[in-house]
C-alpha cells in the first residue's frame, strides 16, 4: 500500500518535471521559430502573389477584394515570352560549364593531393588552395575585370604575342568562360575538403594491402580511393543537378553587362533585375516559383537515378 | 628494417616521373590560387608609373605607400568598414544564440512535439519564397533600409540548428541527468555544460557566419540603398565593378588634380590598395581555423 502510493507520487513528480523542463524547452525554441515564421514560412505564403497581380504597397497577406486574381498569366506570360529560351539557354549553358568543371575540378584536386606524400607540401597547397573562397565574390570579379581591361595584365600578354587588345568582357562569346573560371577558381579548393576528408577516412589497411599484392598507383586510385568516395560524389551529384536552373547570381551580376546580355543574363540576374528594379513583382515571384518547381523535379528524378546506378542518394 | 620499408614505398610510388608531375601540378595550382592576389598587392606597393606600365610580375617595384596613406583618409570606406564588422557582430552573435538555443531543446529526449518541430524545420529547407516575397516582407516590416533588414533574417540558420543539435546528441547524456538530481533548469543545463563542451562546433559556425557575413553584398544591395548602412562589400562593388565612385576625385587635392596622367594612374592605384585593405582580415584569419573546416564540412555532410 505505502509502496504504491510512493511510486505514484513519484510518477507525478516526474510527470510534472517533464512538464517543467518542456516549458523551459519551448521558451528556448522560441526565438528561432519566430524568426522561421517571419522570415521563412511568410515568404513561402508571399508566393500566393505569383497568381495575383500584385500592387505595389498592398500587404502580401491581403486576400480581400483588392486582390485581383489572375491564375497562371504570369506563368504563361513567361513561356511565352522572348527571354524564356535565352534565359533556359544561357543557364543551362552555365550550369553544364559548372558541372564539368566545377564539379569535377575538386574531385580531381582531392585525388592529386592525395597523392602528394609530403605532408608539408600538403598542406601548404591546401591551405593555399582555400584562399579564394575566403576572398569575396566583388573583389574576385573586380579583380577578374581588372585584369581583362584594355590596359590590363591579359591585354598586355596577348599583346606581346601579337594578339590585338580587346575589351574581352564585352563580347558575348568570352562570358561564359569568364564566368565558368572565376567560379571554379572560388570553388574548387573549399569544396574539395568534403573529398579529403572522405578520403583519410577510408581504412589504410585497404592500401596496405593493395601494396602487397602489388597494385600500381593508379590502381590503388580505381579501385580503392575512388569506390571509397563514390558515395559522397553521387550525392553531391544529385544535389548539383538539382541547382541547374540556379547558376551562381551573386557572380553573373558583378560580371555581366548589357552588351553579353545574349549570353550572360540567367534566370536570377533576370529576376534581379524585373523584379527588384523593375517592380515586376508577381511575374518574377512566378519565375522563381517555376523555376524551383523544375528544380525540385530534377533532384527528385537524379535521385532516383542515382539510387538505381550507385545504391547512393540522398534519401 | 627501413630497407623494407622503402622498397614497399618504391612500389606504391611506381615512378619518380609521376610523383614529380604530381608536385608541379599541385604546385601549380597553388600558385593560380594565391597569384592573383599577391599579383594585386605587389601592385599596390609599386608606383603608380610602374604599375600601369605592366612591368611588374614577381616583386613590387619602387615603394609606394601613397595610397594607402590616402585610403586611411577615406570616409565611406571606413563607415561601410565599421558597418560590416558591426553585421558580422551582431549577425554571428545572435546566430549563436539563437540556433544553440533551439537544439538544446531539441535535444532533449523528454521533449513533446518533436515530430512537429522536425517538420517544422524541415519545409523552410526545401521551399523557399524566393528573393521578390522576403523583399516585399522587409518592406512591409518597414525595416528597408535599416540594419535590422540584413540582421534579422541573418539572425537564425535551419541548417546550424542541425548541426549544433547533433553535436549536442555526442554529449553523454548522464551529464544532463547528474545536473538534474542538482537542480538545475535547462537554462543552466545548456549555459553551463552543453555550451562549454560545444566549442568546436560553435567556432565553425561563427566562422562561416563571420566569413558569409564579410564577403555577402547580394542582400545588402537590395535591402539596404541608403549608403549610411551599407556594408563594405557594396562600397567596394560600385569601386571595383560600377566604377561610379570616381577614386581620384575622391583622393587628389586640386594641385595633384592637374597632373592628369598622374590622377589616372592614381586611381587605378588605389583599387588595389582596396582589395588588399579589404580582404586582409579574412586572409589573415582563416589559416588558423583550419581544422575545424573538415570537422564543419564533414558533420554537414553526414546529415545530407
Amino acid at each position: 500500500m505505502m509502496r504504491k502510493e510512493a511510486a505514484k507520487e513519484r510518477r507525478t513528480r516526474r510527470s510534472r518535471y517533464v512538464f517543467r523542463e518542456n516549458v523551459e524547452l519551448y521558451s528556448l525554441f522560441f526565438p528561432a521559430a519566430l524568426l522561421i515564421v517571419i522570415f521563412s514560412y511568410i515568404p513561402l505564403w508571399g508566393l500566393v502573389i505569383a497568381f495575383q497581380d500584385y500592387l505595389a504597397g498592398n500587404s502580401i497577406f491581403a486576400l480581400n477584394e483588392t486582390v485581383k486574381w489572375v491564375g497562371l498569366k504570369h506563368f504563361r506570360r513567361f513561356v511565352s515570352s522572348i527571354y524564356f529560351g535565352r534565359l533556359i539557354g544561357n543557364t543551362l549553358r552555365l550550369s553544364v560549364l559548372d558541372l564539368l568543371f566545377g564539379f569535377t575540378m575538386p574531385i580531381i584536386f582531392a585525388l592529386l593531393l592525395n597523392e602528394v606524400r609530403s605532408l608539408k607540401y600538403k598542406k601548404f597547397v591546401q591551405t593555399a588552395s582555400y584562399l579564394p573562397h575566403f576572398i569575396s565574390t566583388v573583389v574576385a570579379a573586380g579583380m577578374m575585370l581588372s585584369f581583362l581591361e584594355m590596359g590590363g595584365v591579359v591585354n598586355s600578354l596577348a599583346g606581346a604575342l601579337g594578339i590585338s587588345p580587346k575589351e574581352y568582357i564585352a563580347y558575348p562569346d568570352y562570358y561564359p568562360a569568364i564566368y565558368t573560371i572565376t567560379n571554379v577558381w572560388k570553388g574548387f579548393g573549399f569544396s574539395s575538403i568534403l573529398y579529403f576528408s572522405t578520403i583519410s577516412s577510408i581504412d589504410p589497411v585497404l592500401y596496405e594491402s593493395a601494396k602487397i599484392d602489388g597494385a600500381t598507383r593508379w590502381q590503388q586510385i580505381k579501385h580503392i580511393t575512388l569506390p571509397g568516395i563514390r558515395f559522397i560524389i553521387a550525392v553531391q551529384l544529385v544535389l548539383q543537378v538539382g541547382k541547374v536552373l540556379n547558376t551562381n547570381t551573386d557572380l553573373a551580376l558583378l560580371l555581366y553587362r548589357p552588351s553579353t546580355y545574349s549570353t550572360s543574363d540567367v534566370i536570377g540576374t533576370y529576376i534581379y533585375r524585373e523584379g527588384i528594379s523593375g517592380g515586376k513583382y508577381s511575374y518574377t515571384t512566378a519565375i522563381g516559383l517555376f523555376m524551383s518547381v523544375i528544380g525540385f523535379i530534377l533532384t527528385f528524378v537524379t535521385n532516383r537515378i542515382s539510387n538505381k546506378l550507385t545504391g547512393y542518394g540522398m534519401w | 628494417m627501413s630497407a623494407i620499408t622503402k622498397k614497399k614505398r618504391r612500389i606504391r610510388e611506381g615512378s619518380l616521373l609521376a610523383d614529380a608531375l604530381i608536385y608541379i601540378a599541385a604546385g601549380f595550382l597553388a600558385f593560380i590560387c594565391i597569384y592573383p592576389l599577391y599579383y594585386v598587392l605587389i601592385l599596390s606597393l609599386s608606383t603608380p608609373e610602374n604599375a600601369i606600365t605592366m612591368q611588374v610580375f614577381w616583386y613590387p617595384k619602387g615603394f609606394y605607400l601613397e595610397g594607402y596613406r590616402r585610403l586611411l583618409q577615406d570616409n565611406n570606406l571606413w563607415i561601410s568598414y565599421r558597418n560590416t564588422i558591426m553585421y558580422a557582430a551582431a549577425e554571428t552573435g545572435l546566430i549563436l544564440i539563437v540556433c544553440s538555443m533551439a537544439a538544446y531543446a531539441l535535444s532533449s529526449p523528454r521533449l513533446r512535439g518533436r515530430k512537429f518541430l522536425n517538420y517544422f524545420l524541415l519545409v523552410p529547407m526545401y521551399f523557399s519564397g524566393g528573393i521578390i516575397p522576403l523583399f516585399l516582407l522587409v518592406v512591409q516590416l518597414g525595416l528597408y533600409n535599416t540594419p535590422w533588414a540584413l540582421i534579422l533574417p541573418g539572425a537564425y540558420n535551419i541548417w546550424y540548428i542541425i548541426l549544433i543539435k547533433s553535436y549536442f546528441g555526442t554529449i553523454s547524456e548522464s551529464l544532463r541527468e547528474a545536473a538534474e538530481l542538482d537542480g538545475a533548469n535547462s537554462y543552466r543545463i545548456l549555459a553551463s555544460i552543453y555550451l562549454p563542451v560545444s566549442k568546436p562546433i560553435l567556432a565553425v559556425i561563427a566562422l562561416y557566419s563571420i566569413v558569409g557575413v564579410w564577403n555577402g553584398w547580394y542582400r545588402a544591395s537590395i535591402f539596404i540603398v541608403n549608403s549610411n548602412w551599407q556594408p563594405l562589400q557594396l562600397y567596394l562593388r560600385r569601386v571595383l565593378v560600377e566604377q561610379t565612385v570616381d577614386l581620384s576625385q575622391e583622393f587628389l587635392t586640386t594641385e595633384e588634380l592637374l597632373a592628369d596622367q598622374m590622377n589616372r594612374l592614381g586611381s587605378n592605384q588605389m583599387k588595389y590598395t582596396i582589395i588588399i585593405v579589404s580582404s586582409l582580415p579574412m586572409i589573415l584569419v582563416y589559416p588558423y581555423f583550419q581544422k575545424f573546416f573538415a570537422k564543419g564540412v564533414m558533420m554537414g555532410s553526414l546529415k545530407e
